[in-house]
């Protein structure tokens, strides 16, 4: 079966490779024939890699380890998800992964974007271009289907780390966050071969420039709640490099979002949105040369490998064609709109965009500075959570108070009455939040601020939401049938809101991290720890065999006051082949208030355990907004006829004026 | 319902959820020790490579962490001030043992950089901005006529919208 899985990837390169050049050639020459073959390029691209994916699963679940990677990251044992996980828990099959979704996307283009003749062979010849890097890595460097001389018995099994569930949604839906945006890149590259820089490219490629983000979002999400329930310190979010790494393209990928609306309504902006969709792509592959390369230390460095320079060669070659591009064209890049006033929400965009670039900015500063440090002074330094969070939370809120004011301004131009009416009631709002808060005795300014800007923003746009809908009742419609036809006449725009108060509500449960306590705790059985209004009583020690691990857990039994409400088992496995590495498996009581943390730190011989308890405020309010957040991108995304419509009005519009 | 009594009713619902937090600092003096120990672990680099601070460490068990963690509670005991604490760490294990870089030298480009772009950003865009305002407006150019088989097209396609 590995001749099959090494034939098709070595074919998968040499076809991305004739695709790239026939697409090329094809646009350069006008011949219809190669550009119509390098468009089949992509179909036979996507098929192949199928077959690749196709046998390492298949090896994978027959435990077939002479292959070199099955016995590195599957055994006997593993559970049939995991095992299929394992297809993208290693450097080798995540390649084939990316490679994969990749060549999906491209074919998907092909087959629904034919209408965009003109910038098809430049798309093409992108995305082949990109095939090419990652199947040539498949091919020549690092290989899913390699053979041991001397297969063993057993494999290795699947780091006891990667063994949650977050491992079936995190790393794909990050990599189709990653992968997707090669796609909007593509047009971009495509406008820019091709003069065609309107806002063509721009609505052809605003699905595809959602769903990554909104992948990206997921998988963003979804590290956040894997790192809070399995890697055992009570956060979810540590600044580590490769944490870091998504985040990046996730702000610039945002700005992008939001700016290109500017090109659409006023046609302006034209060079700065291609220089955004240049810059995610690029921090898109940065995020994968980070984990791959080791240059920085890092919670993943499970992955890591020595692909890292040619990682970094291919982002600067990515950059060097995109900008040099770019720089030609600049005279066809001229706008034609005008800014009519500095408050507008146009001009307010501009600073929405100008925080989310300088968001990425710092938080890419901070993640290469130790390499900086080293280079220029030969000290080695490090820059962790405290440097991120005093750099970066004034930068939040800024964003934060953008979020509020971008969506109400009035285009063009806001009036006195404008700003009044929309930001009088809830600016009074947000400052009376503060007000009462440090009347309370809430010492912590950033909490302060962070809640009366939640506050702030959620009055602006469920204002919005109220207007419209009282707009729609005084035509005769109901108020909930009136709000609810509110948003599905409008998804983009109340699809956005919905998107903005899911990151209210991420914010308020970033706040409530102020709020967090803390205990540490040594118990005999009997025992007790208190924490805020919950005393914990240790009830003892478990021990029993999984078939992956041997699990040691503690009973103790949680009391709200003096009432009983429930009882937590935090435990400590030993992972069949990673005796070396004891796994904790944190036990969490979650209500809308807070979670209650527990982990079971250390156990004594004596029957004695430590626990770690900490209290987090508001956790349950993260993940409701990031609910919301895939919500909104969910209507926002949803086709509206409406949209269509005006496209095709606007089409006929544009041809008659021709 | 008054767009105010709707501002009203959110700012309730908000200021219910935050009246039930308690702050901080209500805990932490009956913490002590610990409290100090648990606030100076995010402040410093654990050493056992995970690139993380002492109080995110992955691992867990860590013979560094748990050495350094022994090292930051005995200087507290002893009443060390957290500067001085700080002092003997970065002597034993050198600067990178500290989260955050110190503020000064080549290390407040990190810490200052950010906010230069942003403040010049911000300065290009009010500038930029200044003169696209004072722009004098494009003259519109008159609208081609459209032949009747257009007009009906378009019509016809204007009519489906649902307004």
């Amino acid at each position: 079966m590995s001749e099959i899985g090494n034939l098709s990837v070595a074919l998968a390169a040499l076809v991305s490779a004739y695709g790239l050049v026939a697409a090329l050639l094809g646009a350069g020459l006008g011949r219809a024939d190669l550009q119509h073959s390098a468009r089949n390029a992509t179909y036979a691209l996507f098929l192949l890699l199928t077959v690749a994916s196709a046998v390492l699963l298949w090896q994978l679940l027959a435990r077939d380890f002479g292959n070199a990677y099955v016995a590195s990251y599957t055994s006997r044992d593993l559970g049939f998800w995991y095992t299929v996980s394992a297809w993208w828990a290693g450097q080798a099959g995540s390649l084939l992964f990316w490679a994969w979704l990749l060549a999906g996307f491209g074919a998907l283009v092909v087959w629904r974007q034919s209408a965009y003749r003109e910038l098809m062979p430049y798309v093409v010849a992108t995305v082949m271009g990109t095939s090419s890097f990652f199947t040539l890595l498949l091919a020549l460097v690092s290989s899913p289907f390699a053979r041991l001389p001397f297969p063993p018995a057993d494999g290795q099994g699947l780091n006891p780390l990667l063994q949650n569930p977050g491992m079936f949604f995190h790393p794909p839906t990050q990599y189709l966050g990653y992968v997707g945006f090669t796609i909007p890149f593509a047009f971009a590259v495509a406008a820019m071969a091709t003069k065609r820089l309107d806002d063509e490219w721009i609505r052809a490629t605003r699905r595809w420039t959602l769903a990554s983000w909104f992948f990206l979002s997921l998988g963003i999400l979804f590290g956040m709640q894997w790192a809070y329930v399995e890697l055992g310190w009570g956060g979810y979010w540590a600044w580590d490099p490769v944490e870091n790494a998504s985040l990046m393209p996730w702000l610039t990928g945002t700005a992008f979002l939001h700016s290109v609306m500017i090109q659409e309504k006023r046609d302006m902006l034209k060079v700065w949105n291609l220089v955004l969709i240049i810059l995610t792509f690029g921090l898109s592959i940065f995020g994968t040369f980070l984990t791959r390369s080791g240059v920085l230390s890092s919670v993943h460095s499970f992955a890591l490998s020595s692909l890292g320079p040619l990682f970094f060669a291919f982002i600067a070659l990515v950059l060097i064609v995109s900008f040099t591009l770019l720089a030609v064209r600049l005279p066809w890049l001229k706008s034609e709109g005008d800014l009519d006033s500095l408050v507008s929400r146009e001009a307010s965009f501009l600073f929405n965009n100008l925080i989310l670039v300088g968001a990425a900015f710092s938080v890419f500063l901070g993640t290469i500075f130790p390499l900086v440090s080293e280079a220029v002074r030969g000290v080695k330094i490090s820059v962790g959570a405290p440097f991120f969070n005093q750099v970066n939370i004034p930068i939040g809120l800024a964003l934060l108070l953008v979020m509020g004011l971008c969506p109400l301004l009035a285009w063009r131009k806001a009036s006195a009455a404008n700003l009044s009416r929309n930001f009088l009631a809830p600016g009074a709002l947000g400052l009376l939040t503060a007000f009462l808060l440090r009347v309370r005795g809430v010492g912590q300014p950033v909490a302060v601020a962070a809640f009366a800007l939640c506050a702030f923003v959620t009055a602006t746009i469920l204002l919005d939401f109220h207007r419209g809908a009282m707009v729609r009742r005084s035509h005769g419609e109901p108020y909930p049938v009136a709000l609810g036809r509110l948003v599905l006449r409008n998804r983009r725009r109340y699809g956005g809101y919905i998107v903005h108060l899911g990151v209210i509500l991420l914010f308020a449960g970033m706040a409530g991290g102020a709020f967090r306590t803390e205990r540490e705790a040594v118990l005999r059985q009997g025992q007790t720890v208190a924490i805020n209004q919950y005393t914990l009583r240790y009830e003892g020690l478990s021990q029993y065999p999984t078939p992956g691990a041997l699990v040691t857990a503690a009973t103790l039994t949680v009391f709200n006051g003096d009432e009983p409400v429930g009882v937590l088992n935090p435990q400590r496995n030993i992972h069949r082949g990673h005796e070396e590495q004891p796994m904790t498996e944190v036990a969490i009581r979650s209500t809308l208030l807070e979670d209650l943390y527990v982990i079971l730190a250390g156990i004594g011989e004596d029957g004695s355990a430590n626990f770690r308890v900490i209290v987090n405020p508001l956790m349950m309010w993260m993940w409701i907004g990031g609910a919301l957040l895939s919500l909104g991108t969910l209507v926002a995304f949803w086709p509206e006829r409406r949209e269509a419509l005006r496209a095709r009005a606007r089409y006929l519009l544009v041809g008659a004026e021709a | 319902m008054r767009p105010a009594a709707l501002s009203l009713l959110i700012w309730v619902g908000g200021m219910g959820v935050l009246a039930l937090l308690q702050p901080v600092h209500a805990h932490a003096a009956g913490d002590g020790v610990q409290a100090v120990v648990n606030q100076l672990a995010t402040q410093f680099m654990c050493q056992c490579g995970c690139g993380l601070t002492l109080a995110s460490c992955t691992h867990p068990v860590c013979g560094p962490r748990d050495r350094m963690l022994a090292e930051i509670r005995r200087l507290v005991e002893a009443g060390k001030t957290p500067v001085e604490i700080t002092d003997a760490l970065v002597a034993q294990y050198g600067e990178a043992v500290l989260a955050a870089p110190p503020r000064r030298g080549l290390n407040l480009l990190a810490w200052w950089g950010p906010y230069a772009a942003l403040l010049t950003g911000a300065v290009v865009i009010l500038l930029l901005g200044t003169a696209w305002t004072r722009r004098p407006a494009p003259q519109a150019a008159p609208p081609s006529p459209l032949t009747p088989e257009e007009r009906r097209l378009l019509d016809e396609e204007l009519r489906k919208f649902d307004v």
